[in-house]
Protein backbone atom coordinates (compact mmCIF):
# COMPACT_ATOMS: atom_id res chain seq x y z
CA UNK A 1 0.00 0.00 0.00
CA UNK A 2 1.21 3.52 -0.99
CA UNK A 3 1.98 5.10 2.38
CA UNK A 4 2.86 8.74 0.45
CA UNK A 5 -1.14 9.39 0.17
CA UNK A 6 -1.34 9.95 3.41
CA UNK A 7 1.50 12.70 3.59
CA UNK A 8 2.95 13.74 7.15
CA UNK A 9 -0.28 12.53 8.41
CA UNK A 10 -0.31 9.31 11.22
CA UNK A 11 -3.02 6.97 11.00
CA UNK A 12 -4.14 4.91 13.43
CA UNK A 13 -5.47 1.60 13.13
CA UNK A 14 -9.39 0.98 12.41
CA UNK A 15 -11.26 1.09 15.36
CA UNK A 16 -8.54 2.48 17.53
CA UNK A 17 -9.54 4.29 20.97
CA UNK A 18 -8.22 4.69 24.34
CA UNK A 19 -10.22 2.62 26.87
CA UNK A 20 -8.20 3.75 29.40
CA UNK A 21 -4.60 5.27 30.22
CA UNK A 22 -2.05 3.13 28.36
CA UNK A 23 -4.87 0.70 27.57
CA UNK A 24 -5.98 0.85 24.13
CA UNK A 25 -7.93 -1.01 21.43
CA UNK A 26 -8.11 -1.25 17.36
CA UNK A 27 -8.26 -3.86 14.67
CA UNK A 28 -5.65 -5.63 13.37
CA UNK A 29 -3.04 -2.90 12.46
CA UNK A 30 -1.56 -2.83 8.50
CA UNK A 31 1.79 -1.48 7.97
CA UNK A 32 -0.14 1.66 7.64
CA UNK A 33 -0.74 2.39 11.16
CA UNK A 34 2.87 1.17 12.42
CA UNK A 35 3.99 4.73 12.72
CA UNK A 36 1.03 5.66 14.76
CA UNK A 37 1.57 2.30 17.20
CA UNK A 38 5.01 3.46 17.57
CA UNK A 39 3.75 6.47 19.16
CA UNK A 40 2.01 4.42 21.90
CA UNK A 41 5.42 2.49 23.07
CA UNK A 42 3.32 -0.41 23.32
CA UNK A 43 4.96 -3.09 25.54
CA UNK A 44 2.20 -5.99 25.07
CA UNK A 45 -0.75 -6.72 22.44
CA UNK A 46 -3.39 -9.13 23.21
CA UNK A 47 -4.30 -10.32 20.00
CA UNK A 48 -8.20 -12.43 20.02
CA UNK A 49 -8.48 -13.79 16.67
CA UNK A 50 -8.19 -17.67 16.46
CA UNK A 51 -6.09 -17.07 13.28
CA UNK A 52 -2.87 -15.98 13.61
CA UNK A 53 -1.83 -12.12 12.60
CA UNK A 54 -0.17 -10.76 9.37
CA UNK A 55 3.70 -11.97 8.91
CA UNK A 56 3.83 -8.01 8.74
CA UNK A 57 2.40 -7.45 11.92
CA UNK A 58 4.26 -9.88 13.83
CA UNK A 59 7.33 -8.76 12.29
CA UNK A 60 6.59 -5.12 13.57
CA UNK A 61 6.17 -6.81 16.96
CA UNK A 62 9.22 -8.69 17.25
CA UNK A 63 11.25 -5.52 15.72
CA UNK A 64 9.92 -3.39 18.31
CA UNK A 65 9.99 -6.01 21.00
CA UNK A 66 6.24 -6.18 21.48
CA UNK A 67 4.75 -9.48 23.21
CA UNK A 68 1.76 -10.61 21.34
CA UNK A 69 -0.75 -12.85 23.55
CA UNK A 70 -2.38 -15.04 21.73
CA UNK A 71 -5.08 -15.26 24.13
CA UNK A 72 -8.02 -16.99 21.97
CA UNK A 73 -6.00 -19.40 19.48
CA UNK A 74 -6.58 -22.54 20.75
CA UNK A 75 -3.47 -25.12 21.01
CA UNK A 76 -5.33 -27.49 20.99
CA UNK A 77 -7.45 -27.05 17.90
CA UNK A 78 -10.86 -27.93 19.77
CA UNK A 79 -13.76 -28.64 17.16
CA UNK A 80 -15.75 -25.37 17.75
CA UNK A 81 -12.81 -22.96 16.95
CA UNK A 82 -13.93 -21.51 14.36
CA UNK A 83 -13.09 -17.38 13.23
CA UNK A 84 -16.86 -16.28 13.18
CA UNK A 85 -17.21 -18.23 16.96
CA UNK A 86 -17.35 -15.64 19.95
CA UNK A 87 -14.75 -15.92 22.53
CA UNK A 88 -15.10 -18.80 25.40
CA UNK A 89 -14.85 -18.23 29.04
CA UNK A 90 -11.08 -19.33 28.56
CA UNK A 91 -9.95 -17.36 26.17
CA UNK A 92 -11.62 -13.86 27.82
CA UNK A 93 -9.51 -15.01 31.06
CA UNK A 94 -6.19 -15.44 29.75
CA UNK A 95 -6.86 -12.22 27.95
CA UNK A 96 -8.23 -10.73 31.47
CA UNK A 97 -5.11 -11.98 33.27
CA UNK A 98 -2.55 -9.96 30.72
CA UNK A 99 -4.98 -6.93 31.51
CA UNK A 100 -5.26 -7.19 34.98
CA UNK A 101 -0.66 -7.35 35.24
CA UNK A 102 0.55 -3.31 35.02
CA UNK A 103 3.28 -4.83 33.58
CA UNK A 104 2.21 -5.30 30.65
CA UNK A 105 0.93 -1.97 29.65
CA UNK A 106 1.24 0.24 27.55
CA UNK A 107 -0.96 -2.27 25.72
CA UNK A 108 -3.49 -2.75 22.79
CA UNK A 109 -6.12 -5.43 22.58
CA UNK A 110 -6.97 -5.81 19.00
CA UNK A 111 -8.39 -8.52 16.78
CA UNK A 112 -9.69 -8.68 13.45
CA UNK A 113 -11.89 -5.23 12.82
CA UNK A 114 -12.10 -4.59 16.50
CA UNK A 115 -15.60 -5.41 17.24
CA UNK A 116 -16.86 -8.36 18.85
CA UNK A 117 -13.96 -10.05 20.32
CA UNK A 118 -12.27 -6.86 21.22
CA UNK A 119 -15.30 -5.52 22.59
CA UNK A 120 -15.77 -8.74 24.74
CA UNK A 121 -12.90 -8.54 26.46
CA UNK A 122 -13.05 -4.94 27.19
CA UNK A 123 -16.82 -5.05 28.20
CA UNK A 124 -15.93 -8.14 30.86
CA UNK A 125 -12.97 -5.59 31.96
CA UNK A 126 -15.63 -2.66 32.35
CA UNK A 127 -17.56 -5.84 34.36
CA UNK A 128 -14.31 -6.19 36.78
CA UNK A 129 -14.12 -2.16 36.88
CA UNK A 130 -17.94 -2.15 38.42
CA UNK A 131 -19.32 -0.21 35.61
CA UNK A 132 -23.43 -1.18 35.43
CA UNK A 133 -24.30 -3.38 32.66
CA UNK A 134 -25.99 -0.63 30.15
CA UNK A 135 -22.80 1.41 29.85
CA UNK A 136 -20.56 -1.81 29.44
CA UNK A 137 -23.27 -2.81 26.26
CA UNK A 138 -23.15 0.87 24.92
CA UNK A 139 -19.28 0.86 24.73
CA UNK A 140 -19.29 -2.36 22.81
CA UNK A 141 -22.24 -1.44 20.25
CA UNK A 142 -20.26 2.00 19.58
CA UNK A 143 -17.80 -0.03 17.96
CA UNK A 144 -19.90 -2.75 16.07
CA UNK A 145 -20.36 -0.87 13.27
CA UNK A 146 -23.79 -0.29 11.13
CA UNK A 147 -24.75 -3.99 11.47
CA UNK A 148 -25.26 -3.50 15.06
CA UNK A 149 -24.08 -5.60 18.13
CA UNK A 150 -24.11 -9.37 18.51
CA UNK A 151 -26.39 -11.17 21.40
CA UNK A 152 -24.56 -13.19 22.40
CA UNK A 153 -21.03 -10.91 22.91
CA UNK A 154 -23.53 -8.88 25.04
CA UNK A 155 -25.13 -12.07 26.92
CA UNK A 156 -21.18 -13.34 27.79
CA UNK A 157 -20.65 -10.22 29.20
CA UNK A 158 -23.19 -10.07 31.07
CA UNK A 159 -22.91 -13.87 32.30
CA UNK A 160 -19.34 -12.91 33.15
CA UNK A 161 -18.69 -13.25 36.46
CA UNK A 162 -16.33 -11.53 37.87
CA UNK A 163 -14.90 -13.32 40.66
CA UNK A 164 -13.67 -16.25 38.62
CA UNK A 165 -11.08 -13.99 37.53
CA UNK A 166 -7.81 -14.22 39.91
CA UNK A 167 -5.57 -11.28 40.43
CA UNK A 168 -2.82 -10.03 42.41
CA UNK A 169 -4.16 -6.51 44.15
CA UNK A 170 -0.51 -5.07 43.70
CA UNK A 171 0.42 -5.18 40.04
CA UNK A 172 -3.54 -4.05 39.01
CA UNK A 173 -2.98 -0.88 37.26
CA UNK A 174 -4.21 2.40 38.56
CA UNK A 175 -7.48 2.65 36.60
CA UNK A 176 -8.69 -0.58 38.14
CA UNK A 177 -7.48 -0.20 41.49
CA UNK A 178 -9.55 3.30 41.75
CA UNK A 179 -12.56 1.47 40.30
CA UNK A 180 -12.43 -1.35 42.45
CA UNK A 181 -11.47 -0.38 45.84
CA UNK A 182 -14.29 0.20 48.67
CA UNK B 1 -50.63 37.64 2.36
CA UNK B 2 -48.31 37.39 -0.67
CA UNK B 3 -45.98 39.49 1.15
CA UNK B 4 -45.35 37.94 4.36
CA UNK B 5 -44.68 34.69 2.82
CA UNK B 6 -42.33 36.15 0.35
CA UNK B 7 -40.36 37.99 3.19
CA UNK B 8 -40.06 34.30 5.09
CA UNK B 9 -38.84 32.76 2.06
CA UNK B 10 -35.86 35.59 1.81
CA UNK B 11 -35.17 35.41 5.55
CA UNK B 12 -34.50 31.89 5.29
CA UNK B 13 -32.62 31.74 2.58
CA UNK B 14 -30.98 34.80 4.19
CA UNK B 15 -29.96 33.14 7.42
CA UNK B 16 -32.25 34.89 9.43
CA UNK B 17 -34.36 32.29 10.77
CA UNK B 18 -34.24 28.40 11.38
CA UNK B 19 -36.38 26.24 9.22
CA UNK B 20 -38.21 25.79 12.05
CA UNK B 21 -39.10 29.25 12.72
CA UNK B 22 -39.93 29.22 8.95
CA UNK B 23 -42.42 26.76 9.32
CA UNK B 24 -44.11 28.35 12.17
CA UNK B 25 -44.44 31.43 9.98
CA UNK B 26 -46.32 29.38 7.32
CA UNK B 27 -48.63 27.90 9.66
CA UNK B 28 -49.64 31.75 11.44
CA UNK B 29 -49.26 33.31 8.10
CA UNK B 30 -52.38 30.49 6.77
CA UNK B 31 -53.52 29.72 9.46
CA UNK B 32 -53.69 26.32 9.98
CA UNK B 33 -52.75 24.43 12.41
CA UNK B 34 -50.43 21.41 10.99
CA UNK B 35 -48.21 20.31 7.83
CA UNK B 36 -50.93 18.32 6.96
CA UNK B 37 -53.30 21.03 6.47
CA UNK B 38 -50.61 23.36 5.32
CA UNK B 39 -49.30 21.37 2.21
CA UNK B 40 -52.13 21.05 0.38
CA UNK B 41 -53.12 25.21 0.48
CA UNK B 42 -49.67 25.55 -0.62
CA UNK B 43 -49.57 23.06 -3.67
CA UNK B 44 -52.59 25.10 -4.88
CA UNK B 45 -52.26 28.44 -4.06
CA UNK B 46 -47.87 28.64 -4.36
CA UNK B 47 -46.14 26.38 -6.12
CA UNK B 48 -42.38 28.09 -5.47
CA UNK B 49 -43.13 28.23 -1.41
CA UNK B 50 -44.18 24.47 -1.52
CA UNK B 51 -40.95 23.89 -3.39
CA UNK B 52 -38.97 25.52 -0.71
CA UNK B 53 -41.24 23.87 2.31
CA UNK B 54 -40.33 19.76 0.47
CA UNK B 55 -36.83 21.22 0.71
CA UNK B 56 -36.98 22.35 4.28
CA UNK B 57 -38.66 19.27 5.38
CA UNK B 58 -35.98 16.81 3.85
CA UNK B 59 -33.15 18.77 5.40
CA UNK B 60 -34.68 18.46 8.92
CA UNK B 61 -33.59 14.94 10.19
CA UNK B 62 -36.76 14.63 11.90
CA UNK B 63 -40.52 15.03 10.54
CA UNK B 64 -41.92 17.87 12.40
CA UNK B 65 -45.46 16.81 11.85
CA UNK B 66 -48.09 19.14 13.84
CA UNK B 67 -47.98 22.64 15.40
CA UNK B 68 -47.12 20.94 19.21
CA UNK B 69 -43.90 19.82 17.94
CA UNK B 70 -43.19 23.38 16.84
CA UNK B 71 -44.40 25.12 20.12
CA UNK B 72 -42.42 23.47 22.25
CA UNK B 73 -39.73 25.82 23.02
CA UNK B 74 -39.50 29.04 21.53
CA UNK B 75 -36.80 30.49 23.17
CA UNK B 76 -34.45 27.73 21.85
CA UNK B 77 -35.67 27.09 18.45
CA UNK B 78 -32.21 27.47 17.23
CA UNK B 79 -30.93 24.29 19.45
CA UNK B 80 -30.60 21.13 17.72
CA UNK B 81 -34.27 19.25 18.59
CA UNK B 82 -32.08 15.42 18.64
CA UNK B 83 -29.65 17.09 21.35
CA UNK B 84 -32.40 18.54 23.49
CA UNK B 85 -31.59 18.04 27.62
CA UNK B 86 -34.52 16.88 29.53
CA UNK B 87 -34.18 18.68 32.86
CA UNK B 88 -36.89 16.53 34.43
CA UNK B 89 -34.48 13.19 33.46
CA UNK B 90 -31.74 15.03 35.73
CA UNK B 91 -33.62 14.58 39.07
CA UNK B 92 -31.53 13.35 41.98
CA UNK B 93 -31.38 9.59 41.46
CA UNK B 94 -32.16 7.23 43.90
CA UNK B 95 -29.53 7.03 46.43
CA UNK B 96 -29.04 3.65 46.41
CA UNK B 97 -28.01 3.51 43.25
CA UNK B 98 -25.27 5.74 44.33
CA UNK B 99 -24.21 3.40 47.53
CA UNK B 100 -24.17 0.47 45.75
CA UNK B 101 -20.54 0.68 44.10
CA UNK B 102 -21.20 0.05 40.48
CA UNK B 103 -20.30 3.05 38.67
CA UNK B 104 -22.58 4.84 36.17
CA UNK B 105 -20.27 6.38 33.30
CA UNK B 106 -22.15 8.89 31.41
CA UNK B 107 -23.62 7.87 27.66
CA UNK B 108 -20.93 8.43 25.43
CA UNK B 109 -18.43 8.43 27.71
CA UNK B 110 -15.02 7.32 26.55
CA UNK B 111 -10.96 8.43 26.70
CA UNK B 112 -9.39 10.87 24.35
CA UNK B 113 -6.38 11.29 24.99
CA UNK B 114 -3.56 12.07 28.26
CA UNK B 115 -6.37 13.48 30.83
CA UNK B 116 -8.93 14.11 28.43
CA UNK B 117 -12.25 12.53 28.49
CA UNK B 118 -15.53 12.96 26.57
CA UNK B 119 -18.94 12.15 26.97
CA UNK B 120 -23.03 13.50 26.78
CA UNK B 121 -24.82 15.61 29.48
CA UNK B 122 -23.64 14.21 32.98
CA UNK B 123 -26.42 13.29 35.24
CA UNK B 124 -25.89 13.16 38.60
CA UNK B 125 -25.76 9.43 39.19
CA UNK B 126 -22.45 10.11 37.32
CA UNK B 127 -20.23 11.97 40.06
CA UNK B 128 -19.31 9.21 42.08
CA UNK B 129 -17.40 7.49 38.58
CA UNK B 130 -16.03 11.16 38.06
CA UNK B 131 -14.84 11.61 40.80
CA UNK B 132 -13.57 8.26 42.23
CA UNK B 133 -12.22 6.77 39.18
CA UNK B 134 -11.69 9.93 36.67
CA UNK B 135 -10.40 11.57 39.59
CA UNK B 136 -12.07 14.86 37.60
CA UNK B 137 -11.14 18.37 38.22
CA UNK B 138 -12.61 20.03 35.79
CA UNK B 139 -15.53 19.86 32.90
CA UNK B 140 -16.33 21.82 29.52
CA UNK B 141 -19.52 22.43 28.49
CA UNK B 142 -20.06 22.66 24.76
CA UNK B 143 -23.50 24.50 25.39
CA UNK B 144 -25.04 28.21 26.20
CA UNK B 145 -28.12 26.70 28.14
CA UNK B 146 -28.71 26.78 31.86
CA UNK B 147 -26.73 24.59 33.44
CA UNK B 148 -28.90 21.89 36.19
CA UNK B 149 -28.56 23.77 39.16
CA UNK B 150 -28.15 19.71 41.11
CA UNK B 151 -25.09 19.44 38.98
CA UNK B 152 -23.35 23.00 39.90
CA UNK B 153 -23.78 21.87 43.66
CA UNK B 154 -22.45 18.34 43.08
CA UNK B 155 -19.65 20.36 41.07
CA UNK B 156 -18.44 22.61 43.86
CA UNK B 157 -19.20 19.81 46.37
CA UNK B 158 -16.27 17.82 44.91
CA UNK B 159 -13.94 20.75 43.72
CA UNK B 160 -15.02 19.98 39.64
CA UNK B 161 -14.45 23.80 37.94
CA UNK B 162 -17.11 23.96 35.41
CA UNK B 163 -15.85 26.42 31.87
CA UNK B 164 -18.17 27.52 29.56
CA UNK B 165 -17.66 27.94 26.00
CA UNK B 166 -20.91 27.57 24.06
CA UNK B 167 -20.43 26.45 20.39
CA UNK B 168 -23.02 26.52 17.70
CA UNK B 169 -24.55 23.30 17.07
CA UNK B 170 -23.22 22.83 12.79
CA UNK B 171 -27.16 21.96 11.65
CA UNK B 172 -28.40 24.83 10.06
CA UNK B 173 -26.75 25.83 6.86
CA UNK B 174 -25.10 29.55 6.93
CA UNK B 175 -23.89 28.86 11.01
CA UNK B 176 -20.77 27.75 11.18
CA UNK B 177 -18.45 27.21 14.07
CA UNK B 178 -16.28 29.67 13.97
CA UNK B 179 -12.18 28.90 14.48
CA UNK B 180 -11.78 31.45 17.64
CA UNK B 181 -14.70 29.44 19.13
CA UNK B 182 -12.88 26.23 18.85
CA UNK B 183 -9.18 27.99 19.64
CA UNK B 184 -11.11 29.20 22.99
CA UNK B 185 -12.39 25.52 23.72
CA UNK B 186 -8.90 23.96 22.69
CA UNK B 187 -7.21 26.81 25.07
CA UNK B 188 -8.84 24.92 27.94
CA UNK B 189 -8.77 21.37 27.25
CA UNK B 190 -5.08 21.67 26.41
CA UNK B 191 -4.58 23.67 29.48
CA UNK B 192 -2.86 20.92 32.01
CA UNK B 193 -3.72 23.15 35.22
CA UNK B 194 -7.28 22.44 34.32
CA UNK B 195 -6.27 18.24 34.14
CA UNK B 196 -8.30 15.42 33.96
CA UNK B 197 -10.77 17.68 32.13
CA UNK B 198 -14.23 15.58 30.88
CA UNK B 199 -15.73 17.69 27.52
CA UNK B 200 -19.53 17.45 27.30
CA UNK B 201 -22.57 18.58 25.08
CA UNK B 202 -25.71 16.95 24.67
CA UNK B 203 -25.27 14.19 23.08
CA UNK B 204 -21.83 13.75 22.99
CA UNK B 205 -21.88 13.78 19.36
CA UNK B 206 -21.98 16.81 17.42
CA UNK B 207 -20.36 19.37 19.08
CA UNK B 208 -18.09 17.28 21.24
CA UNK B 209 -16.95 15.24 18.30
CA UNK B 210 -16.25 18.31 16.46
CA UNK B 211 -13.88 19.20 19.29
CA UNK B 212 -12.75 16.09 19.75
CA UNK B 213 -11.88 16.09 15.90
CA UNK B 214 -9.89 19.11 16.19
CA UNK B 215 -7.96 17.94 18.84
CA UNK B 216 -6.87 14.64 16.46
CA UNK B 217 -6.03 17.64 14.21
CA UNK B 218 -3.34 18.58 16.62
CA UNK B 219 -2.01 15.05 16.71
CA UNK B 220 -1.78 14.96 12.77
CA UNK B 221 -4.12 12.48 12.29
CA UNK B 222 -4.85 11.86 8.79
CA UNK B 223 -8.95 12.82 8.34
CA UNK B 224 -10.36 9.80 7.10
CA UNK B 225 -9.24 8.32 10.65
CA UNK B 226 -10.88 11.59 12.56
CA UNK B 227 -14.19 11.53 10.74
CA UNK B 228 -14.27 7.39 11.23
CA UNK B 229 -13.68 8.40 14.82
CA UNK B 230 -16.41 10.87 14.30
CA UNK B 231 -19.16 8.74 13.19
CA UNK B 232 -18.64 6.08 15.67
CA UNK B 233 -19.85 8.26 18.18
CA UNK B 234 -21.90 10.07 16.14
CA UNK B 235 -23.74 7.72 15.03
CA UNK B 236 -26.51 7.03 13.69
CA UNK B 237 -26.72 11.13 13.43
CA UNK B 238 -23.38 11.95 11.34
CA UNK B 239 -23.56 15.84 10.12
CA UNK B 240 -21.83 16.27 6.84
CA UNK B 241 -21.07 19.94 8.40
CA UNK B 242 -19.32 18.77 11.51
CA UNK B 243 -16.71 16.99 9.20
CA UNK B 244 -16.26 19.19 7.54
CA UNK B 245 -15.87 22.02 10.07
CA UNK B 246 -12.94 19.47 11.58
CA UNK B 247 -11.38 19.77 8.07
CA UNK B 248 -11.78 23.51 7.77
CA UNK B 249 -10.30 24.37 11.12
CA UNK B 250 -7.45 26.18 10.70
CA UNK B 251 -5.06 24.87 13.86
CA UNK B 252 -2.02 26.88 13.08
CA UNK B 253 -3.39 29.53 15.88
CA UNK B 254 -3.88 27.06 18.93
CA UNK B 255 -0.46 25.09 17.58
CA UNK B 256 1.33 28.36 18.34
CA UNK B 257 -0.21 29.08 21.18
CA UNK B 258 0.16 25.47 22.57
CA UNK B 259 3.72 24.57 21.48
CA UNK B 260 4.82 28.01 23.11
CA UNK B 261 3.42 26.45 26.95
CA UNK B 262 4.93 23.53 25.94
CA UNK B 263 1.41 21.63 25.88
CA UNK B 264 1.73 19.96 22.74
CA UNK B 265 2.66 17.16 21.98
CA UNK B 266 -0.28 15.35 23.77
CA UNK B 267 1.00 12.48 25.53
CA UNK B 268 -0.88 9.46 25.78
Amino acid sequence: MNILITGNKIIPPINFCPVEHQLYRSGQPSPLNFPFLSTLNLKCIVWLSNEDPEDSFLEYCDLNNITIQFSAINPDFGEDDNPWDGLNEKSIASALNTLLDKRNYPLLVCCGMGRHRTGTVIGCLRRIMNWNLASCSEEYRRFTGSRGGRILVELLIEGFNKNSIQYNEELLPDFIKNSIKK
Amino acid sequence: MEQSTQDLCLDLRCGNITNKQFIKGLLSTYNVKSLHDLKPILERDNSEVYTILENVLLQSEEPVLNNEDLQDDEVNCDEDLDDKYNAAEHKLRNLDILSQNVFYPPENFAHVIGNIYRSSFPRTENISFFKQHLKLKSILVLLSDDYPEELLNLYKKHDIKLFTCAIQGNKEPFINIQDETVNKALRIILNPENHPILIHCNKGKHRTGTIVGCIRKLQNWSLTMIFDEYRRFAFPKARGLDQQCIEMFNSNEIEQYALQRKWLPLNW
